[in-house]
């Protein structure tokens, strides 16, 4: 297969290829145009109005880029805005630092303060969802008691009223609100450019399944922890710049639950998973709050807030962003598909590419696997067979890192991968199906490939990656979807999407976990002869199936296990044979049939 | 309505012709504004709807008098949700935007600060209620109502010591409790070394978390240490929450002090009973006697009643609130005029004539004498005992 | 600067007690949390402001007469209806757990709009005879009111774990959770059991509502003093179980009040929560 195969978009007119940097173009001109309003000459308290906006803009938006495009939901961020807070606060009143040197120090305490976190969280497995809100919430308490009881604060407030504010702008107000919309406007090029990255992909994937993201070759734990401190030292320069505004800082205003319930509320409400969507919320939320201070129905405004919120809520689910954007007219961009690589030099076709030696994985004290010595050969369809629960899975997570082996070896292309992180046995050119699909969810078919492309591939660029994935998306038949959503695929399409996704890394060794249940028999057909062009194109496959026509058709050799052994070896036509397989399967023979 | 119109375009035009707001000389008729906010939701709004009370009553009397300079007074209050953030925002809003003639303070330490902050960077005289960290008062044109005296950490404990010591049965040991709230704090620093000083032997010292909710271990250490004396360093429901977890443990301090507790729940509370506290003002002689004091503790019973306050008597938050009031008109007054550096000196060298008596503003941060009183629950009221000039009907010092 | 010091047997175990009581009611606050998150997948921080309502009107109907343990005759039933009839408004709307936190967070400013109204800000506290009346066991302190908080809360924490096991609708509402599509495949009655579920969370939380009337002074905002401590205690236990929030409870509220007899109360919520941590990251792996 080879050439270019184009998309054909479905009923929607192709787009000319939007400039990559539109936005941050944008997004700096909107800053610029910004930067004059204080020489407009309005009132002052037009600096202060749009500061707290642009403060909050940053405080949301830092938050989304770990929690909103990772799914970490954080309760901490006000632990490390307030670390920013008493780290500028600190060096201005004890050691007489002038203001705009303390802004750098206040995101570095921040971020180291977060990474350390992260190092520890991140490695527990487990600690997801809620748990991790928990623990982000309770790392709030914890660093404002410290701070209380300590000379940092000592529980009298840090008093800034004598430090001089620089003269940026005209007034002070004005010299907060310019060094606010400076950070605002970085957080948003930042998380701007996250989207567009390689790095952002893989948030999203672990987002959406960080388990299986992990197995195609994200480095989840990394990624989390720079998504982490990117989000922290955000927060930190938000937070030394506001110690000077507020002039007098307290532990109680600072280390409560209100800041990032706040941010919780501002990201949801404008958006998680736009990059833009946080700050829509941040503005969105502060203009309501402001505009019921008038005194006269100060206790009825609050509860005209409530009202608001919840009917936003409720009828802009994904958030005000997303809602408004679905009602700009949607274009599909035009992606090209690459040539297909050509298939690898069948050198020394034959030789042992995976070798296993006495492979074991128990689960607290059930032996899924108990020993299990596998040659895979360059170039071979392996079949790997046995009855249910006899290790088929638990070999094929072993090998490729899902689980981690109690023992034995992993041997592959000569290195040793048993006990390696799952995303770098992806790298070293493993890839494998899930037997019941596990795309992502929120990611259109062509992400879906391209993330594959990318982590276990090593493609540098998302719309390199693209069209990588599209011509993978051709060869396994799926091109016409790609720009839907795995929702909108039925179970054979995703298989093929399960498929089109192993291959994308470019393995040289492919492990399919009953690719074919559940297939009717002519997709069966299909499936089959889309497992020969896999091979043919040069991956070796490994191949766990029931169906034994597809076995009988596929394979050159196959093993088969039980209870966690392996039971034979050799042709299938052979192996199918065995007095012990068929025992295997179909249990010991009742009675002795007269004329057997 | 031509000629209003006309005049204020005059005003207007007059107003930029001379530049600064200051020297406007709007046409008499035309309302004095004063601008303030207050925290009247969120969780400093229990005291300040106080405030809010006390100033409605104050406008609409000065206007029954026919207002200052001749003028109608006008009160253009906010709400700053109980955030300094915003506190700050709407006081440069009021200045720079609602172009008000004057400003009043707000309600708790933070916002005063933050509008401090703002009132200095547009030379605004500041009159504000009740900051309770005199050392940060550090703007020359701000004036506080709370009689505190610069050095209350000092002159407040010697005071309350001085009471204890007059009474039937001084003190010697002492417990002091605290909450680690920045304006208690270091109040009760101050009680330690004065007690020191004073030969006084410390027998526990606690501080607690603001927001502390079990204080069951802490009533059981007081108990445990049989102090003579308890000094509690409360603010708010501290105070209450305290004397609940020892009625628990049936324990009754045998004297004990309360800082700042919300006088209300605190009074009412059976166990509360001989609590001491401060106070610059009470619904008695002789404080009732000074300027404009039977008047106001009327009306604000009235008004407090029917805004279903559960306690309508006046103690130290009213009291400085109408306190603030009557600082600004006397400034406003003596001066024949809104423009505040002038209003600032007036005070600073004359002081002021108010319901707490004679204030004078030359000391350390423009604070005067520390005009703190020694007040104590006997039979469900509160009843000033110490010094003697202030006590009224014989009142003196109980102890359990 | 506090010290360690060593105190008596007498006022550890009493402040032990004390941790005990307080943490029952951080569990009883808890329990309608826990099964809202966990079996209707509804983070409802609402349910906090519902019990101050409660809270409020035992006070009302108290001071007008009424012994504060009745008014529960009146007030379970009431919060009952009110939170199968607000899910049943909400159960329109596609909401996430996250989305829900938004929409509840709304209705809190909502009911502490509505309470500070009707009742002020200011402080209220119920003086009932409950207050009263105090048992005296081994030299130990129990006052009757914190007593009747612990007896509630284990009984009812009991009695909706006995549900969740032993009963069908238990059953039901533990598979609906789960997998709700495949549930409803299997003929369970999603809509009324959620309903009913609904309906019993407010209900729980209008209880922790009197036992804080009973105990407790009342502001309309105080009802975010809870939060923290109240959530932490739901998150350590897990999501929808019934036992766990008030166990969990009891480890925080007891670790912080130990930390207050024998140091500086100032770090109780340093001890308390650094113990929280600890556990989430050592205890076995537990899919929430």
């Amino acid at each position: 297969m080879s050439a270019a195969v184009s998309v054909a978009s479905t009923s929607v007119p192709p787009a000319k290829a939007a400039s990559p940097w539109r936005t941050p173009v944008a997004i700096v001109a909107a800053a610029a145009a910004l930067a004059f309003v204080p020489k407009l000459g309005l009132p002052a308290f037009y600096d202060s109005l749009l500061y707290l906006i642009l403060h909050w803009i940053v405080l949301a938006t830092s938050w989304n880029i770990l929690s909103g495009y990772t799914g970490y939901f954080s309760f901490g961020h006000g632990a490390f805005f307030g670390a920013g807070i008493y780290t500028t606060s600190t060096l201005l009143s004890r050691y007489d630092w002038p203001f705009l040197w303390t802004l750098p120090v206040a995101a570095l305490v921040a971020c180291v303060l977060g990474v350390a976190l992260g190092a520890v969280v991140f490695r527990v497995k487990g600690i997801r969802g809620e748990v991790f809100a928990l623990l982000t919430l309770a790392v709030t308490f914890v660093i404002g008691t410290i701070i209380v009881n300590t000379p940092i604060d000592g529980g009298n407030g840090v008093s800034l009223s004598a430090v001089p504010v620089p003269a940026i702008g005209p007034t002070p107000s004005s010299t907060f609100y310019l060094l606010a919309l400076a950070a605002a406007t970085l957080t948003m090029l930042v998380a701007w450019r996250i989207t567009t990255t390689k790095f952002g992909a893989g948030l999203f994937a672990i987002h959406d399944d960080e388990d299986a993201a992990e197995v195609m070759g994200v480095p989840t734990y990394r990624y989390k922890l720079v998504a982490l401190g990117i989000s922290c030292a955000l927060a930190g320069v938000a937070g030394g710049i506001h110690a000077l505004f507020l002039s007098y800082v307290t532990v109680g205003e600072v280390f409560t639950i209100t800041v990032p319930l706040t941010v919780v509320l501002m990201s949801v409400l404008g958006g998680t998973r736009h990059w833009a969507g946080p700050a829509v919320g941040a503005v969105a939320i502060t203009l309501l709050l402001y505009s019921f201070t008038a005194a006269n129905h100060a206790v009825a405004g609050k509860a005209m807030v409530g009202v608001i919120l919840i009917a936003a809520i409720l009828f802009m689910p994904d958030g005000i962003l997303p809602r408004l954007l679905k009602m700009l007219p949607r274009r599909l961009p035009i992606v090209v598909a690459g040539a297909l690589p050509a298939p690898a030099v069948a050198s020394a076709a034959g030789e042992v590419l995976l070798r296993t030696r006495g492979l074991a994985k128990s689960f607290r004290g059930v032996k899924a696997l108990a020993g299990v010595d596998v040659d895979v050969r360059r170039g071979e369809i392996l079949g790997l067979l046995g009855p249910n629960g006899s290790g088929k899975s638990t070999f094929i997570n072993a090998v490729t890192g899902h689980y981690v082996p109690t023992a034995g070896s992993v041997v592959f292309e000569g290195r040793e991968l048993a006990g390696r992180a799952a995303h770098l046995i992806a790298r070293a050119g493993i890839s494998r199906t899930y037997q019941i699909p596990r795309p992502f969810p929120h990611q259109t078919v062509l992400d879906n490939v391209a993330l594959a492309a990318m982590f276990g591939g090593g493609i540098a660029t998302p719309a390199a990656a693209r069209s990588q994935a599209m011509t993978w998306l051709a060869f396994a038949g799926l091109q016409e979807k790609a720009h839907a959503h795995p929702d909108e695929l039925n179970l054979h399409q995703r298989k093929f999407l399960e498929l089109a996704r192993a291959l994308a890394s470019r393995p040289r060794l492919v492990l399919l976990d009953e690719v074919l249940c559940g297939l009717t028999p002519s997709e069966i057909d299909d499936a089959v002869a889309l497992v020969r062009r896999i091979r043919d194109q040069g991956s070796t496959v490994v191949f766990v199936e029931h169906v034994m026509r597809a076995v009988m058709a596929l394979t050159d050799r196959v093993v088969v296990f039980d209870h966690g052994e392996l039971l034979a070896e050799g042709l299938a036509a052979e192996v199918m044979q065995r007095p012990e397989v068929m025992t295997a399967y179909l249990g010991q023979p009742a009675v002795e049939k007269p004329n057997a | 309505m031509d000629t209003v119109t006309r005049r204020s375009a005059l005003g207007i035009t007059l107003a930029a012709l001379a530049g600064t707001t200051e020297l406007v000389r709007a046409q008499p008729g035309a309302p004095i504004r004063i601008g303030s906010t207050l925290a009247l939701t969120g969780p400093l709004s229990a005291t300040a709807q106080i405030h809010k009370i006390v100033g409605e009553i104050y406008v609409e009397q000065a206007n029954k008098r026919g207002g200052w300079l001749g003028r109608p007074l006008e009160w253009t209050l906010k709400d700053d949700q109980s955030k300094p953030d915003l506190a700050r925002t709407l006081y440069e809003q009021l200045v720079t935007a609602d172009k008000v003639d004057l400003l009043m303070g707000p309600y708790a330490t933070g916002a005063i600060l933050s509008a401090m902050g703002v009132a200095q960077r547009y030379n605004k005289v500041l009159v504000h209620h009740t900051l309770g960290i005199p050392a940060l008062a550090k703007y020359e044109m701000q004036f506080p109502a709370w009689s505190l005296g610069s050095d209350p950490a000092t002159t407040v404990p010697n005071t309350l010591f001085d009471a204890l010591a007059a009474g039937p049965k001084p003190p010697k040991t002492v417990a002091v409790v605290t909450s680690k709230f920045p304006s208690i704090q270091f109040m009760a620093a101050g009680a330690r070394e004065v007690l020191k000083k004073r030969g006084l032997t410390e027998v526990l010292f606690l501080e607690w978390d603001f927001g502390n909710r079990d204080f069951g271990p802490i009533a059981n250490r007081i108990k445990d240490a049989k102090p003579d004396f308890v000094f509690v360093g409360a603010i708010g429901l501290d105070g209450n929450l305290l004397l609940d977890a020892m009625k628990k443990i049936e324990y009754q301090p045998p004297q004990h002090f309360y800082l700042y507790p919300a006088p209300g729940p605190l009074v009412s509370l059976p166990e509360a009973k001989n609590a001491l506290s401060v106070t610059i003002f009470e619904e008695q002689l002789p404080f009732t006697s000074n300027a404009g004091a039977a008047e106001f503790v009327k009306l604000y019973r009235e008004r407090a009643t029917a805004a279903k306050l559960p306690d309508p008597s006046v103690e130290v938050q009213a009291a400085a609130s109408y306190t603030a009031w009557q600082i600004l008109e006397a400034g406003v007054a003596a001066t024949k005029s809104l423009d505040d550096k002038a209003i600032a000196a007036w005070l600073k060298a004359n002081g002021a004539t108010t319901i707490q008596g004679k204030l004078r503003f030359n000391g350390t941060g423009n604070y005067g004498d520390d005009l703190m009183r020694i007040k104590q629950v006997q039979g469900g009221h509160w009843t000033v005992v110490w010094p003697k000039e202030f006590t009224a009907g014989g009142a003196k010092l109980l102890s359990n | 600067m506090s010290g360690f010091t060593m105190p008596s047997a007498t006022l550890l175990a009493q402040s032990v007690l004390s941790g005990v009581f307080v943490g029952a009611l951080y569990g009883l606050l808890g329990l309608g949390l826990s099964l809202s998150w966990g079996l209707l997948r509804l983070i409802n921080l609402a349910h906090f402001a519902f019990a101050f309502l409660a809270a409020y009107l035992c006070y009302q109907m108290a001071s007008m007469g009424m012994d504060p343990l009745l008014t529960l005759l009146v007030i379970v039933p009431l919060f009952f209806a009110i939170g199968a009839g607000l899910h049943a408004l909400m159960a329109r709307f596609a909401i996430t757990p996250f989305n829900s936190l938004l929409v509840t967070f709304g209705l809190t400013g909502i009911v502490e709009a509505l309470i500070q109204s009707i009742w002020t800000a200011d402080f209220r506290k119920l003086e009932s005879a409950y207050g009263e009346h105090r048992y005296k066991l081994a030299g130990l302190y129990i006052p009757l009111p914190e007593l009747i908080t612990l007896a509630l809360a284990v009984g009812l924490s009991f009695a909706v774990w006995a549900v969740l096991r032993y009963t069908d609708l238990g059953k039901a509402l533990r598979a609906s959770a789960e997998d709700a599509p495949i549930a409803a495949a299997f003929g369970i009655h999603q809509r009324r059991n959620a309903l009913l579920l609904a309906g019993t969370c407010s209900a729980l939380a209008s209880v922790a509502g009197v036992c804080l009337a009973l105990g407790f002074t009342l502001a309309p905002s105080q009802i975010y003093a809870w939060i923290g401590v109240v959530f932490a205690a739901v998150m350590l236990g897990g999501l929808g179980r019934a036992l766990a929030p008030l166990i969990a409870g009891v480890i925080i509220g007891v670790s912080e009040a130990v930390t207050m007899a024998v140091t500086a109360p100032s770090w109780a919520p340093l001890v308390s929560f650094t113990l929280l941590i600890a556990i989430l990251l050592f205890r076995p792996g537990r899919a929430a």
